[in-house]
């Protein structure tokens, strides 16, 4: 069971400095165990921050954060994250990149390449096993970052506008696969994304956040909507069309608006 | 068979075969025709004398005799396998503990606190200056020499290497992290690799900073070695010798940047070939 509990978190750069800015004010949120939530807001407003300080890279100033009911002190491999920028070792192939987070647990050889060979598969990239990263595609690239961490088999997912740096064609596609790949293994998942299709289309849940100082203005459920709506059926462009789905995308879209005015 | 016409396919498949081997060409070109212009400009025009640059003839007739006679002490080989040998250990013994010390003052802030005074105080003095104390300290044998070529040898691998470290990507640390790396692994696995150009770098430097100490220290005072040969070169006044003793430093120094570029591109195998 890996839920991510944040408790009254607030985040403050430079305490006790001359200059000391708060970042994230008094963020309450609970995602459940195998639970999707997508995390949107004006940029600013302390996305990546929260996600950093669940992941262990960044301390708490106030409150606390649990994951599987213990508090966060640092990184692990229970709390994989998948960079904007993918982050991948350039002296490493992309089966050697793939491995890394097994390894930590000492997974076997023959598991290893069990799962080097299902990934590659599943991502559609056979006959890339020996490659190194700059040989790859920005989208083959985020695709070996995300079989990493999935490999490394934690229980919480971060993924910080993972798809940010991909073209509008390479980005659905890789949306329609993270679909496919979580459903066969289902994890706690926080996905960062500027784009509100995205993140309706992804997520059990929506939270728009908003700035000066970072909180979370709503939360807003998809999972009742996909599942009367049968959303992971169809292919993400008719998806897209329903009126289901573009209901959802304006309310997150006014809310989005509204913090975005706030401060123009 | 292949067209020579215009074919644009297959010319373009080899499009870096032919290009490798013009500069290849271009290369033994010249220097064949700097050879000829050496020998139309002593030997046959006489446009330089003979006391200020040797003709072709003189040079090989020097090179004859340190060859198989000797000259200052040695036979050209004896002369080189003491310079390679004291290069060598001089050079492994900097690069042993300097990049070692390089790595762990970029790793860890206290001990570059530690470690920087001292550098603030010896960096400025040039290696050259430490020849004085180390004919004193060690007399002219080997130790005196090994001595000054650790020291020039010495601070450009720290540097080098502590700047490589300090300059590791933080995401790739973070990488590491979150996918449950030990911290012997992220050390391993992302400080080396991450540094290694910066280190090469280094070692680099250390190398071409050995052979210049070397020559300087030999040319003070040694009983044997190039530099060795070229002061006493000098002290006859023996142009085709010096000019022999330089050639040899030149290749001998090349030949060891050679063997390290090697070492690099092994090590390095994963960059991006730009
Ligand atoms: N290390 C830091 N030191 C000081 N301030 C920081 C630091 N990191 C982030 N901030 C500030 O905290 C605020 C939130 O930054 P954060 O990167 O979390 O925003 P974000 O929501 O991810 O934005 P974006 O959508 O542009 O990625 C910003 O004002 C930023 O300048
Ligand atoms: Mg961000």
């Amino acid at each position: 069971m890996s839920e991510i509990v944040i408790d009254k978190v607030s985040k403050i750069f430079g305490d006790g400095g001359a200059k000391p800015f708060v970042a994230i004010d008094g963020v309450d949120l609970r995602v459940e165990d195998r639970e999707f939530i997508s995390v949107v807001g004006p940029s600013g407003c302390g996305k990546t921050t929260l996600m950093r300080m669940v992941a262990g890279l960044e301390t708490v100033s106030r409150g606390e954060i649990r994951v599987a009911g213990k508090p966060v002190t640092g990184p692990g491999p229970d709390r994989a994250v998948v960079f904007q920028q993918f982050a991948l070792f350039p002296w490493k192939t992309v089966r050697e990149n793939i491995v890394f987070g097994m390894r930590s647990r000492g997974a076997s050889r023959e598991e290893r390449d069990e799962a080097v060979t299902y990934y590659l598969r599943l991502m559609k990239m056979e006959g890339t096993a020996d490659k190194y990263p700059h040989q790859l595609s920005g989208g083959m690239q985020q695709r070996v970052a995300i079989a990493r961490s999935y490999a490394t088999d934690p229980g919480v997912l971060l993924m910080d506008e993972p798809f940010g740096a991909l073209d509008a064609q390479t980005r659905t596609i890789m949306q329609e696969e993270l679909v496919r790949v979580s459903k066969g293994n289902p994890r706690t998942v926080m996905f960062i994304t500027h784009s509100v299709e995205e993140a309706v289309y992804l997520a059990d849940r929506v939270v728009v956040m908003g700035r000066n100082p970072g909180h979370i203005r709503e939360v807003i459920d998809v999972a009742s909507t996909r599942q009367a709506e049968r959303w992971s059926e169809e292919p993400i462009d008719d998806v897209m069309e329903k009126p289901s789905f573009t209901h959802l995308r304006g309310q997150v879209w006014r809310l989005l608006r509204e913090q975005m005015g706030a401060d123009v | 068979m292949m067209p020579t016409v215009a074919g644009a396919v297959p010319a373009k498949r080899n499009a870096w075969r032919p290009r490798v081997r013009r500069s290849v060409v271009t290369g033994v070109a010249t220097i064949v025709a700097l050879l000829v212009a050496w020998w139309l400009s002593t030997s046959v025009l006489g446009l330089v004398g003979p006391a200020r640059f040797p003709s072709p003839e003189a040079f090989v007739a020097a090179l004859q005799r340190i060859w198989t006679q000797g000259y200052a002490g040695g036979t050209l080989i004896e002369h080189v396998v003491q310079s390679v040998r004291l290069v060598f250990v001089g050079f492994l013994t900097a690069v042993a503990v300097g990049v070692p010390l390089g790595f762990l003052m970029g790793y860890d802030r206290r001990i570059e606190a530690f470690v920087n005074p001292v550098f603030l105080v010896l960096r400025p003095i040039p290696p050259l200056a430490w020849i004085p104390l180390a004919i004193v300290w060690f007399s002219l044998g080997d130790a005196s020499k090994v001595f000054v070529i650790f020291v020039s040898a010495f601070v450009p691998s720290v540097i080098n290497t502590y700047t490589g470290v300090r300059n590791v990507r933080k995401h790739l640390i973070e990488a590491a992290l979150v996918h449950g790396a030990s911290r012997g692994r992220v050390i391993r696995e992302v400080y080396l690799p991450d540094a290694s150009p910066m280190i090469f770098t280094g070692l680099r430097l250390s190398l071409q900073a050995s052979w210049t100490t070397l020559v300087a220290a030999e040319l003070v005072g040694a009983f044997l070695g190039l530099g060795r040969a070229l002061q006493t070169a000098y002290r006859d006044v023996n142009t085709p010798m010096i000019l022999v003793a330089m050639v040899a430093i030149a290749i001998s120094g090349a030949l060891t940047t050679i063997l390290l570029a090697r070492l690099e591109k092994r090590v390095i195998r994963w960059r991006a070939e730009a």
